[in-house]
């Protein structure tokens, strides 16, 4: 069954392994002008450090902070390590060396949403709850993760439409037992809304992965988007 | 002097009644970032005259800097920008303003870029950011291994840098590397000069070859770096002097060569919640040569130590506490004609051979681009009166008493 609301994100997220299990906080989001569907958490970093202002397909991005609030907060402490002053002076100290700029600052998710949906390349992030339209939900997985198996077949979870009409998603986690052939043996509900996990459980466990010498167990990241 | 330093103030206190923001505008389509930054000093000390300054009586506000710069991405991996830079601190600077950088950088891989013109060189957590008193808690960083007299010794070469970050596997953090070559040229009015200038001896250029690297471990240790940078030097030098032993002579013509100049120094940054500490050790080994006519009349191999512990932490979000222990030797031994009147200095439990510096620090936001500091210094020692570092027989002619004590009150803004 086709639902737009999450094929790339779920195809993108397997493909590459477990997610980061802090993706919920926030939601990383691009403009459309980015090709990528998925960024690990290193690429995160290394963009809104400035160590990098391209993904790894060449496509050029550009980081956009928020100024202060909870995701600020989420995003800072999940992704960069370091507190608000930190990063500040990070970037204060690569202005006035000359190896760097100030990356664009906005006040509200909502400013964030828009400068990224008009910028080309732009990359932000928003509170998980935040409207998204007009930009693309980057899938966050982790970048080191060598065991993973490549995602042959999928199918798409089908979101109940009573939650999805009342506003209700989020990310649910599910830990996967692949068997050597590839089928999956095992799912395995670690997180997230139960009605959510049954819907994703039920798709997962049809799902087909290359096979492998031995049986393999992977956490798999799935976003419920009630906004599209 | 005084009415540019008062005007430089009266600026800095109007900016700061407004919200200072940087500048962006587009030029061929474009967009190019203005930043600027200044800062005001006043030192006040119980003995020992310091920092080129006569602050044993009222004290001094001989302190003053400002830097400017313009910056554009070019492309995608292109950009070029650049900085001026003045500063009077004393005797040092003199209001003579320079480019403090101004490169174009071109980064090819995130693993990989090139920059080229006038750049800042990288040495230790804080050589290429030690102008830039708004980033951290202290007024003044450890002079045992940031003096600031010594400033244009490592600020900046006009040359090259290769550099780049490369990511560990298995979780094992990151890897930053620089490594660098250029020309170094020091300004007529750094703390060699000055130093200098007491023998009657005075530098008509400074400078030379610069090359060394940098590489430093983002550690899986949160919030852990760890690192260490080496600089080699090739120097030379022009100046004019006076010879003690003929004074009626007038002035002699001389040449300076360095027989060996290196830096090596260890660091490492932890930050934990509110919490930075911070610890650094440089070694710097300088063996040089006077000549006149082509013979050699002084020989100086200077080795200067010094190591530092810090800590600061946030207490509240506008105001920062901090403290630090700074502790600084050095060694000078001399060869040739001259030597005798420059006696060996080997002995770092003198005063005269050390600068032991216990502080203590202050640091309130009235706003997030203005900042004020309170800072107390309390040292066992004056160094070496014939090396640039803090204590000058020009502004000390009594002589040196073994213990000073200062107030530092600094105020900065940037934008």
């Amino acid at each position: 069954m086709k639902n737009q609301r999450f094929l790339p994100l779920v195809a993108a997220v397997v493909m590459f392994g477990s997610v980061h299990a802090l993706a919920g906080n926030v939601k990383i989001i691009a403009n459309p002008s980015v090709k990528a569907e998925a960024i690990s958490d290193s690429e995160i970093k290394s963009v809104f450090l400035e160590e990098r202002n391209s993904l790894r397909d060449g496509t050029h991005v550009e980081p956009v902070l928020s100024r202060g609030g909870p995701a600020h907060a989420a995003f800072l402490k999940d992704y960069l390590g370091q507190n608000d002053d930190a990063l500040q002076n990070y970037y204060r100290s690569l202005v006035f060396t000359g190896k760097g700029s100030m990356p664009k600052v906005l006040h509200s998710d909502e400013e964030v949403v828009a400068y990224v949906a008009k910028t080309r390349g732009a990359i932000g992030y928003v509170s998980s709850t935040a409207a998204v339209d007009g930009v693309k939900t980057l899938a966050v997985y982790q970048a080191e993760n060598k065991t993973a198996r490549k995602l042959i077949s999928s199918l798409e979870p089908v979101y109940p439409a009573i939650l999805h009409s009342n506003q209700i998603g989020g990310t649910v986690r599910l830990k996967v037992t692949i068997a050597s052939n590839g089928t999956v043996e095992d799912v395995e509900l670690l997180g997230g809304n139960p009605i959510l996990g049954e819907a994703a459980m039920a798709a997962v466990k049809k799902w087909v992965y290359a096979a492998g010498r031995s049986r393999t167990q992977t956490e798999v990241s799935i976003l419920f988007d009630p906004n599209r | 002097m005084y009415r540019r330093t008062v005007l430089l103030q009266s600026i800095c206190l109007c900016a700061a009644q407004l919200s200072l923001q940087a500048q962006e505008f587009k030029l061929f389509d474009r967009q190019v970032q203005i930043h600027g930054f200044a800062s005001q000093g006043f030192v006040h000390t119980s003995d020992n005259n310091w920092l080129t300054m006569n602050t044993s009586n009222v004290g001094s506000g001989e302190f003053t800097d400002f830097g400017a710069n313009a910056s554009v991405q070019i492309t995608d991996k292109f950009r070029v920008g650049a900085q001026i830079y003045d500063r009077n601190l004393g005797q040092l600077g003199r209001w003579h303003s320079s480019l403090d950088w101004g490169f174009a950088d071109y980064r090819f891989k995130p693993w990989f870029g090139v920059r080229g013109g006038k750049v800042k060189t990288v040495l230790g957590l804080y050589n290429d950011t030690q102008d830039l008193d708004f980033l951290r808690t202290f007024a003044l960083l450890p002079q045992s291994v940031y003096p600031t007299d010594l400033r244009d010794a490592t600020i900046a070469h006009l040359g090259g840098d290769v550099y780049g970050t490369v990511p560990l596997q298995r979780h094992l953090g990151d890897l930053s590397y620089t490594a660098y070559a250029g020309h170094r040229s020091d300004s007529i009015y750094s703390g060699i000069a000055y130093v200098a200038s007491q023998y009657k001896f005075y530098y008509s250029s400074y400078g030379g070859l610069q090359y060394g690297g940098d590489l430093r471990w983002n550690t899986p240790l949160k919030g852990l770096l760890i690192g260490v940078s080496r600089m080699d030097e090739d120097l030379s030098a022009k100046a004019k002097f006076i010879n003690p032993l003929n004074p009626s002579g007038g002035f002699i013509p001389d040449n300076e060569h360095s027989k060996a100049d290196w830096t090596n120094q260890f660091y490492g940054e932890w930050t934990v919640g509110r919490l930075q500490i911070d610890s650094e050790y440089r070694r710097f080994v300088n063996d040089q040569v006077e000549q006149v006519a082509g013979s050699a009349i002084l020989e100086t191999k200077v080795d200067v130590r010094g190591w530092y512990v810090s800590g600061a932490y946030r207490i509240f979000k506008r105001l920062k506490i901090g403290s630090y222990y700074s502790r600084y030797s050095v060694t000078r031994v001399s060869g040739g004609p001259l030597a005798p009147l420059f006696p060996d200095q080997t002995d770092t439990s003198l005063p005269a051979n050390h600068i032991y510096d216990k502080v203590i620090t202050a640091r309130v936001d009235l706003k997030k681009f203005w900042n004020l500091k309170v800072e107390g210094h309390f040292m066992d020692g004056y160094g070496d009166s014939t090396f640039p570092d803090g204590f000058y027989p020009q502004q000390n002619p009594q002589g040196f008493k073994p213990n000073t004590n200062a107030l530092v009150l600094k105020t900065s803004l940037n934008f």
